[in-house]
Order: C-alpha cells, then sequence, then structure tokens
C-alpha cells in the first residue's frame, strides 16, 4: 500500500507544469470558496449579534397567552408577575442581564402633524448594562432617574417627517388596558438611527414606568434576556425551563433565532447562492480535472498496458488513478487553504467597506472570517469530488486492451 | 498426451484482425511446442506475426481459434481475473522499448511484480537484491530509469521478469534498442539465466547475435511457421533467417 500510494503521489509531479497548473485551478476554486464563505459567515455572525444586541436578547419570556390569542385589551397577554420572572432568571448560569419591556403603537403628534408610532418601553439603566445601547445619532440616552419631563428617543425617519429635533417636545397618544385613549407629553433627548429605514421612521423609545402610567397598566409584555455569549443560549433555555413553572400565568420562552425572522430570511438567501456558487466552482474544477487526467490516462497508455501485462489487477489500475486525483485535491485544498486565507487576512487588514445594503443606512464592512467548518467540508468536497472525476478516466484505463496499449506511441 | 508435458503449447492457433472487411491473418494455423528450459527464438521479417503470437503465449490478447497451453492450463477457458493471475505468477515480460516505470526507481521497478503478489516487505527487498545482483545492476538499485543507459534499463527489465521466478519468460525484440556492446551483453544475461536457473526463453528477435546463441529458432513467414529447427540443423534454420 505504502508503495502504491508513492506511485500514485510520484505520478501526481509528474508532469509539473500541469500539475502546478492543476493545483492552482483546484486551489483558487478552494480559496473562492473560502472568501465567499467567510464573508457571508462573517456577515452572519454580524447580522446576529447586531439582531441580538439590538434589543433582541438572547431568549425572550411571554405567557403562553401570548402565542395563543389576540389581545383584547392591550397587555392583557402580558406578564403580571414579571418582577418574578426577573427574580428567576438571574439566578441562571450565563445571564448577563434581564430586561422587562412593554411594545405599544399609537399616535404622535407635534401639534401640526400626527404620525403613527411603534414603541418600547424599556429600564434604561438594564437596557445599557446589557449592551442594547439604541444608535443615537444626536442627543443623549434615556435617563433613568429622570422625575421631571417624560423622556423619549426618535427615530432619525420621526424626527424627520415631524421636523422636530432634541430637545423639541411631542404628545403620544395610545390606548390604555382599560380601552380609553390616554395621552403624554413627551421631551425628544436623543434621535436614533437603527439602521432600517422603515423602522426609522416608527420608532419611538421611552421608559418603562412612563409606558405603564400611559397604558395604565403595571404588566409588561416580555422580559428579553441577554446572556455572556450567544453559543450558551440553548443550555440557558434548558435551564430556564423548570425555573419558570409555577407562576400565576403559564410562561412560554422563545430563542433569538425562533423571533429572528429577517436574519432567517438572509440566510437561507444567501446560504442557497453558497451552494448555487459552490456547484459552479465544483462543476468548473471537476471539468479541467477530467481533462487533465484523460491527457495523463493517454499519456501513460503504454505503462498502464505494462502493468496490466505483469498481472495488476485492473481494479489496482482504477484505485491508483483515483488515489491520484484524490490527491491532487488534497494538495489543491492545500493551496486553497493557504492563499485563501492569506488574501482574507489581507482584505480584511485593507478595511474594504461595501455600500449599504437595501433597507439599511450603514456601509456593510468587508470582512472575511476563517471558518475551520468551512475549510474542512470544501476540502473534503474537492478531494472527494476529484476522485470521482476520475472514475471516468480510470475504468477507461483499466479497460485498455494490454496489447494495443503495449503499442500505443 | 504431448501437450499436458510441455510448458508451452499452442496448437492449430489462428489470430485474425478485423482491419477491414476480410480482415487480416496475423496468424496461420500455427502449432508450436516449448518444453520448460527451452531458449527459443521466434524470427521472421517484419508483419509475420512474431509479436502476435509472443502475445498469445503470454496471454495478453485471445486467439480467434485454436488452443493454447500454459503449464496445462487451457487458457481460452480462464476468465480474465484468471488469466491476469497466471500472467503474475507464471510470466515475465521483456519488452523491446523496456518500459519501466519512469517514477520508480530500478529497485522498486523490479520490485513491482512482487507488490503485485502482494508478497511481504521483507522478501521483497531480499528478492529485488539478488535479481539486481543477478544483472550486474546492484549498485544502481536506487537509479530512476533516466538516469540508466539503454543496456542498463534492459537489464532492469530482465530482472523485473525473473524477480517472481515465473516459468516463462518472453522477450520481445529485446535487443533491437541496444547498442552491439549492450545488446551482446544482454544475450549473455538470457543465456546465462537460462542456463543457472533453467528459467525458460521465447524471444522474438531479428538480431543475428542472439540467433547464433539460440539452439532453436521458430522461423514464421506471412503467420505461418516456416520452419522450426527442433530436430534440423541450426546453421540450414539460421542461414534462412538471415536470408
Amino acid at each position: 500500500m505504502g508503495k502504491f500510494l508513492l506511485l500514485a503521489f510520484r505520478n501526481v509531479f509528474r508532469n509539473r507544469r500541469r500539475t502546478l497548473m492543476t493545483l492552482l485551478m483546484v486551489g483558487g476554486g478552494v480559496a473562492g470558496l473560502l472568501l465567499v464563505g467567510g464573508f457571508f459567515a462573517f456577515m452572519f455572525r454580524g447580522l446576529r449579534e447586531s439582531t441580538i444586541r439590538n434589543g433582541l436578547g438572547h431568549i425572550q419570556i411571554f405567557t403562553a397567552e401570548h402565542f395563543t390569542r389576540d389581545e383584547v385589551h392591550v397587555l392583557d397577554t402580558g406578564i403580571a408577575q414579571w418582577q418574578q420572572v426577573e427574580q428567576r432568571v438571574r439566578s441562571v448560569d450565563h445571564v448577563r442581564g434581564v430586561a422587562p419591556r412593554i411594545e405599544f403603537y399609537g399616535m404622535l403628534s407635534n401639534g401640526v402633524k400626527s404620525s403613527v408610532f411603534m414603541g418600547s418601553a424599556v429600564n434604561p439603566k438594564t437596557e445599557s448594562e446589557m449592551g442594547f445601547n439604541p444608535n443615537i445619532v444626536s442627543g443623549r440616552d434615556l435617563n433613568a432617574t429622570s422625575d421631571g419631563e417624560v423622556e423619549a428617543l426618535v427615530g432619525a425617519g420621526v424626527a424627520r417627517s415631524m421636523s422636530v429635533k432634541v430637545g423639541d417636545g411631542l404628545t403620544i397618544l395610545a390606548v390604555t388596558a382599560d380601552g380609553a385613549l390616554n395621552g403624554l407629553d413627551v421631551q425628544i433627548v436623543g434621535i436614533v438611527n437603527t439602521g432600517i429605514k422603515d423602522l426609522d421612521e416608527r420608532y419611538l423609545r421611552i421608559s418603562l414606568p412612563s409606558a405603564q402610567r400611559l397604558l395604565q397598566t403595571d404588566r409588561v409584555t416580555n422580559v428579553v434576556v441577554g446572556l455572556d455569549r450567544t453559543a450558551n443560549t440553548d443550555a440557558v433555555a434548558a435551564a430556564l425551563t423548570p425555573r419558570l413553572q409555577g407562576l400565576s400565568q403559564q410562561m412560554a420562552m422563545r430563542k433569538w433565532i425562533d423571533l429572528a425572522a429577517y436574519y432567517k430570511q438572509v440566510r437561507t438567501l444567501f446560504s442557497g447562492i453558497f451552494v448555487f456558487l459552490g456547484a459552479i466552482v465544483f462543476f468548473m474544477v471537476l471539468m479541467a480535472s477530467v481533462n487533465t487526467l484523460l491527457m495523463a490516462m493517454f499519456e501513460r497508455t503504454r505503462e498502464i498496458g505494462t502493468m496490466l501485462a505483469m498481472g495488476t489487477p485492473r481494479r489496482w489500475i482504477v484505485a491508483l488513478f483515483m488515489l491520484e486525483a484524490a490527491l491532487t485535491g488534497l494538495l489543491g485544498a492545500a493551496v486553497g487553504l493557504i492563499g485563501g486565507n492569506l488574501l482574507g487576512m489581507g482584505l480584511n487588514a485593507s478595511g474594504l467597506n461595501l455600500p449599504p445594503p437595501p433597507g439599511s443606512t450603514f456601509n456593510l464592512p468587508f470582512r472575511v472570517l476563517h471558518v475551520p467548518e468551512l475549510m474542512v467540508g470544501v476540502s473534503i468536497m474537492i478531494m472527494v469530488s476529484l476522485a470521482l472525476a476520475s472514475i471516468l478516466p480510470a475504468i477507461r484505463a483499466s479497460r485498455l486492451p494490454i496489447a494495443e496499449a503495449l503499442a500505443h506511441v | 498426451m504431448q501437450s499436458t508435458s510441455s510448458l508451452v503449447s499452442v496448437e492449430n492457433v489462428n489470430r485474425v484482425f478485423a482491419m477491414d472487411h476480410n480482415g487480416v491473418k496475423a496468424l496461420d494455423d500455427v502449432s508450436l511446442r516449448v518444453d520448460s528450459g527451452d531458449f527459443l527464438a521466434i524470427s521472421g521479417p517484419s508483419g509475420s506475426g512474431k509479436s502476435t503470437l509472443l502475445n498469445l503465449i503470454g496471454c495478453i490478447d485471445r486467439p480467434t481459434s485454436g488452443c493454447i497451453r500454459i503449464d496445462g492450463t487451457d487458457t481460452s477457458t480462464l476468465s480474465a481475473v484468471q488469466t491476469s493471475r497466471l500472467r503474475r505468477e507464471k510470466i515475465g515480460f521483456v519488452f523491446q522499448t523496456f518500459n519501466l516505470i519512469p517514477v520508480f526507481t530500478a529497485a522498486e521497478n523490479v520490485e513491482y511484480p512482487l507488490l503485485v503478489q502482494q508478497i511481504s516487505a521483507r522478501e521483497r527487498r531480499t528478492r529485488v537484491a539478488a535479481a539486481l545482483e543477478s544483472v550486474g545492476l546492484a549498485e544502481r538499485a536506487n537509479h530512476r530509469p533516466d538516469l540508466l543507459s539503454g543496456g542498463e534499463r534492459q537489464r532492469v527489465a530482465v530482472a523485473r521478469a525473473i524477480v517472481h521466478r515465473p516459468a516463462l519468460v518472453l522477450a520481445d525484440e529485446p535487443t533491437a534498442n541496444l547498442d552491439t556492446r549492450n545488446a551482446t551483453q544482454l544475450i549473455d544475461l538470457m543465456r546465462d539465466l537460462n542456463r543457472s536457473l533453467g528459467l525458460t526463453f521465447i524471444f522474438s528477435t531479428h538480431d543475428q547475435r542472439l540467433l547464433e546463441q539460440t539452439a532453436r529458432i521458430v522461423r514464421l513467414t506471412d503467420g505461418r511457421i516456416a520452419s522450426d529447427n527442433q530436430g534440423e540443423s541450426h546453421g540450414q534454420v539460421l542461414a534462412a533467417c538471415v536470408s
């Protein structure tokens, strides 16, 4: 077996120029896939973490009713004993913070013009501790201990359409838990850019007590849990399940992946694009490799005839060609891994930025992650693919009529 | 009865190649017996069927009709796998153009038939060393073919042909690509191996130097055996070959 492997290895380097070209071609394909896959991985990671950090959190806790029926009155499916929930969640390892929130809707007015808003009410101090900091482009964040005017953050789109700036006042109107209409004057202390244009045009944030006063309730919509690492989500969710039993309301949990619909759509789309690109690259590499292997077979016709004349089993000839192809794949993958990673490092160091994607207002940094699973997967796929691509030339070689092969010039 | 006692028995063999509507008859009713230990030359002009006959005896081609027995085995009854095993175990080949594996050293080339027979590494080392010693190339064992002279390459090929101790060595024009000195050395080597080891050699050749050393010469003309000096005078057959 060792000698056979040696023969295959030496055969790979028999025609060095051609082997070099093949390795560059295979390596180029591998490097290309690593760069594209690494960039997509960077995008996925960035989108995941920004989705979580923009306030989604790692785990959200609702009442079970929240998912089984629509609200008749505001927050009638909200969490009543949210302080107890918060207390129980805080006792679990890896929990970095717990943030009760109210999601609500209503109208806001500057006295001249009205607009619809999507509001969230938070505890600013807790949110800040958990790293859920809004991207404030003007002014400051909500003050947790403000005793005077009710403070509010509004989206850049809201500020533009309502012609308001930091320090101006707005009136917000919402339906209370009893079904009445209630109003609250707020002072704008900051303008926020969420990165999503549609959200910027509806964004409003006030403190939790202010929202409870506006909505005439002591409930919250949900409790958001922030963790030290995203990778701990499943473990914490498992630990939380028994701790949420025995409350007056039945609770239900959702992990970030269940709630991040946009993230999942983006990931599905780009994974599809990656598979499509991968298929094209593999097809091109395979076609070129088959051609190279057929040339090698043609050049070695008499040698194959000699080996067969000496009683070499035909399956050995098939195995030899497949082994040579797999070795070419292995070496090509090594070239691709080295080249792809070096190129990725170079691109990362260059600080390139891409224009903002549709629906976003931020430039997208061009960074390439080094993903070990991707490197191993692409390398194995290229080796197996080349070995499979060699089957046709290998079978043709093994079926050569010996007398004709020996007479081949 | 005679056919079973001979190492090689060729009985009424025809070989027709389908090259046109009628086909080309390369061998026409050829019968031949070769005993163990023979040193036999097949001679004749180009296109007379020498290589075809060697290919058939070497089981790398099949006759259109007729029967070939190797060591008592009717080769026409063997499957492809059985034929391959027969070649592997009982036949050694020496080719006109040496046909060494260029990426292997001389020793590795000689080792190859033993690898195919899956003989242990220790046994392989011993046999390869002995085979290379017997052809006088022990010191060139680690040289690749491109660093060997034509004569040395052919001697490596002979070592490769005998290393697995075959019953029969077939050589197709073994001296055709060698100069006089190397050809003479090779002839002497083959003759020595025939005498010392009792190896059976069948070879095709035009080379008069080789024919002069050969006790038995089969002369082919147009696919038929024109003469076989078994029981005839060597001089007459040799004269016919030269003419």
